[in-house]
């Protein structure tokens, strides 16, 4: 196993014009991780991979490939994959796909046999459904083929790392749903290292070894989806990460395993994981819909209330619910899997949830300068 | 039992009784692009008063084309098209009564929000008291009040988005056509968005035909769901019909996940069900799902599919296979996706199991089972001929 990390980023920073995009990022990815990094547009999630790239030159900070200063080294000598969104101008548009996906293979210094470029190409195509289009020229394709093309052209190069800009955005939602199976086949089969961004929370969770959340131009988190999602290090993340109900509220009463919290749905407990603020501090909570109990079984949670149903929505595997509680403006999202019960024909329900299942956040974010009021603003 | 049966539409409110009536008819709808493109193949459907219509399908299967049909922008090569009654095949757009929003918004720049809204006001003949209801209402509705007097660019997606539907909603159409509204939006402000039009679907209480690639946005949305293929129907009718008993292989491919099997139709049991033996072995299934009578079709080749989140990680149920783990997916927040390699002679298949309990899955064989009852059986593959399902489904 190498001994340095495949990508070693030290005190990153980038500005355009006036404005700080990378400020001071410091991260470390080890060789053969998927890293997925999300956050909301303008976050410098696609500088950050452009500066690896080495299309975007960094102001301060070192990047280091397998051990290895970047500083010098011209994004050609890089030995990195890229699959950019903007893939049109990159197919050269006089070859047809089958030409264009063998150019990589063909420029390495010890290209492949022939015989092994065409099993590899013929692999792709049918891995991204695409085989019928072999013989085209780019022009003749859709869009997402286009994409296809582009994809199957850095992968074939099985690049030791390879960077990827939101890849799968374009396509038609089966196809896209088929192909994140797809890259986590071939992440496996490859064995490189994948750095990722993408805007789609579902994507980014069901792909990552492990997920960066950015803000502003800084690291929010690092860690595995299940950390993210379960323990995030501020309401920041736990808002953009997944879906949740947040809450305003002030700290009213603490003990050794709960604390009581003012809320506009009413006093709410809420388990004392350990550093818990003290009372009167102001925070956010976060419940998430999945752990909130409708019906019958709401009465004996600790938290529980009367609603109002103000809608409910079947797809299938799941039912959300919308419920409004008397003197709150915003909705409160529930989901439950299944099919509707009783509940779905009423008016007015209960729901509950337990002191585990809401956390309290005195800390926004890492940037310092974000409120609870505009997390609840920022979707808007 | 059949799940649809004891499931109401999404938006079932007891004051909407009257929404039996028929809003939309089009019956015999067939366009021909003047290349000889035939994009919407001779398709029928109706769309009752105030229910949420969602047409979904793989890119190309004339899903936009209708849409743009129905609003007058595209003339038709035959068929006919009733609003509320009313033969409006040949009408002129503006005459149609008919909203349309659509991906890109198209504000008018230099006006503001609240002129923006009231713009197409001005063409109709109503007392300024009438204007000003309106307009107010759906500022207020929108949540729009303190926006009034911005321009479109300091607004942000999201904003945009409820001043481009306040705007066709002050004209308070019939029909509002919706043409993937939230295509480009990111994730989280989709999701919000998607309550967003809920919710002014219930309070605006119109009838929405919204048009999108993302079944799962359609699952969340529609009262009424149309699947639409190579410019055909598959099905129209509630998710849980489209869901739990779709008509063909391909509705039950492209709505939702499902795991799909082809065997013969060999023997009926005394309970009504019925055993289909394919390579992978013999499973009994329900045969709720089946539009021909038994006999018919007994010995016949039959496709069935079962919902990856009616297969259990055990032996329990009547229905069996062996299996091999390839891959866990675990989706915080979500239930959890197991890849599977069934393990049988001579043959090979991929299926998909999603629990929300799974804690830990096992490594290599596991056995894996579910019920006779949602066992779905498939009589058709599609009702466009010679298909190639896999390829059809995924779109281009």
């Amino acid at each position: 196993m190498a001994a340095h990390p495949a990508i070693d980023i030290d005190s990153l920073s980038k500005k355009f014009g006036d404005e700080l995009v990378l400020d001071r990022i410091d991260l470390s990815i080890n060789d053969g991780e998927f890293c997925v990094v999300i956050g909301p547009s303008g976050c410098g999630k696609s500088t950050l991979l452009k500066c690896i790239a080495g299309v975007s030159d960094p102001d301060t900070g070192e990047i280091h490939l397998r051990g290895k200063n970047t500083e010098a080294q011209p994004a050609r000598n890089r030995n990195i994959g890229l699959v950019f969104q903007e893939f049109e101008e990159t197919l050269f548009p006089h070859k047809t796909v089958e030409e264009n996906i063998a150019f990589g293979l063909r420029q390495k210094s010890e290209p492949p046999s022939e015989e092994h470029i065409e099993g590899r190409i013929d692999e792709m195509l049918d891995l991204l459904a695409i085989a019928p289009t072999k013989s085209s020229y780019p022009d003749e394709l859709s869009g997402g083929q286009q994409q296809r093309v582009e994809l199957a052209r850095q992968l074939v190069r099985d690049c030791d790392i390879t960077l990827f800009d939101d890849p799968l955005a374009d396509l038609d939602y089966k196809l896209q749903k088929r192909m994140e199976i797809e890259m986590r086949r071939l992440h496996k089969e490859l064995e490189s290292t994948f750095l990722y961004v993408t805007h789609n929370q579902d994507q980014a969770l069901k792909l990552a070894d492990r997920l960066i959340v950015m803000n502003e131009g800084v690291i929010e988190q690092v860690g595995t989806p299940e950390e993210v999602y379960t323990n995030p290090a501020n309401a920041f993340v736990g808002r953009f990460v997944g879906d949740s109900n947040l809450l305003i509220g002030n700290v009213v009463q603490k003990t050794e395993s709960e604390i009581r919290i003012e809320t506009q749905i009413g006093e709410l407990s809420v388990s004392n994981t350990g550093d818990q603020p003290t009372v009167d501090s102001e925070g956010a909570v976060l419940i998430r819909p999945e752990d909130v109990v409708i019906g019958d079984d709401a009465e004996s949670c600790r938290n529980n209330m009367d609603v109002v149903l103000e809608g409910k929505t079947y797809t299938g595997e799941v039912t959300e619910y919308s419920v409004s509680v008397s003197g709150y403006k915003n909705e409160l999202q529930v989901v439950r899997p299944g099919k509707p019960g009783d509940i779905g024909n009423k008016n007015e329900a209960k729901i509950g949830f337990n002191p585990n299942a809401a956390q309290f956040f005195e800390e926004m974010s890492v940037t310092g300068d974000i409120q609870a009021s505009d997390l609840l603003e920022a979707e808007q | 039992m059949n799940e649809a049966d004891n499931l109401l539409t999404q938006s079932d409110r007891p004051e909407q009784s009257e929404s039996e009536r028929v809003m939309l008819d089009v019956s015999g709808l067939t366009k021909i692009y003047p290349d000889g493109t035939l994009a919407v193949d001779d398709i029928d459907f109706s769309v009752d008063a105030g229910d949420f219509c969602v047409i979904i399908g793989p890119s190309g299967c004339g899903k936009s084309t209708t849409l743009h049909s129905l609003v007058g922008n595209l003339d038709v090569t035959t068929g006919t098209i009733s609003l509320d009654g009313v033969d409006i095949t040949d009408q002129p757009t503006h005459d149609r009564d008919i909203g349309l929003v659509f991906q890109d918004f198209q504000l008018f720049p230099h006006l503001s929000v609240a002129e923006n809204i009231v713009y197409g006001l001005e063409q109709m003949e109503l007392d300024d008291q009438e204007k000003n209801r309106r307009t107010e209402r759906l500022l207020e509705m929108m949540q729009l009040e303190d926006l009034a007097d911005r321009d479109p660019e300091e607004l942000s997606a999201g904003q945009k988005q409820r001043v481009a539907l306040a705007r066709s909603l002050v004209l308070e159409p019939k029909l509002l056509l919706l043409d993937e509204p939230l295509g480009d939006m990111d994730y989280k402000l989709q999701k919000r968005m998607e309550r967003e039009l809920l919710r002014i679907h219930r309070e605006f209480d119109t009838t929405f035909i919204y048009v999108t690639h993302d079944q799962t946005q359609a699952m969340r949305l529609a009262d009424q769901i149309i699947v639409m293929n190579d410019g055909q129907v598959e099905q129209s009718g509630s998710v849980a019909e489209i869901y739990n008993s779709p008509n063909t292989a391909f509705v039950s491919a492209f709505v939702g996940d499902s795991n799909t099997f082809t065997g013969n139709l060999e023997k009926e049991h005394i309970d009504g069900s019925v055993t289909v033996n394919t390579d992978l072995g013999s499973f009994r299934a329900s045969s709720a799902n089946l539009q021909s009578p038994i006999d018919e079709v007994l010995g016949s080749e039959m496709s069935f599919s079962v919902r990856p989140q009616h297969l259990t990680l055990s032996g329990e149920h009547e229905n069996t296979l062996e299996c091999r783990v390839q891959d866990v997916i675990w989706n915080p927040g979500s239930s959890t996706q197991v890849l599977l390699d069934v393990q049988a002679d001579g043959a090979s298949k991929e299926i998909s199991l999603k629990s929300w309990e799974v804690s830990t899955v096992p490594e290599g064989n596991v056995q894996v089972s579910w019920k006779p009852e949602h066992t779905i059986l498939l009589e058709q593959t599609s009702v466009v001929e010679g298909i190639d399902l896999q390829k059809d489904i995924l779109g281009s």
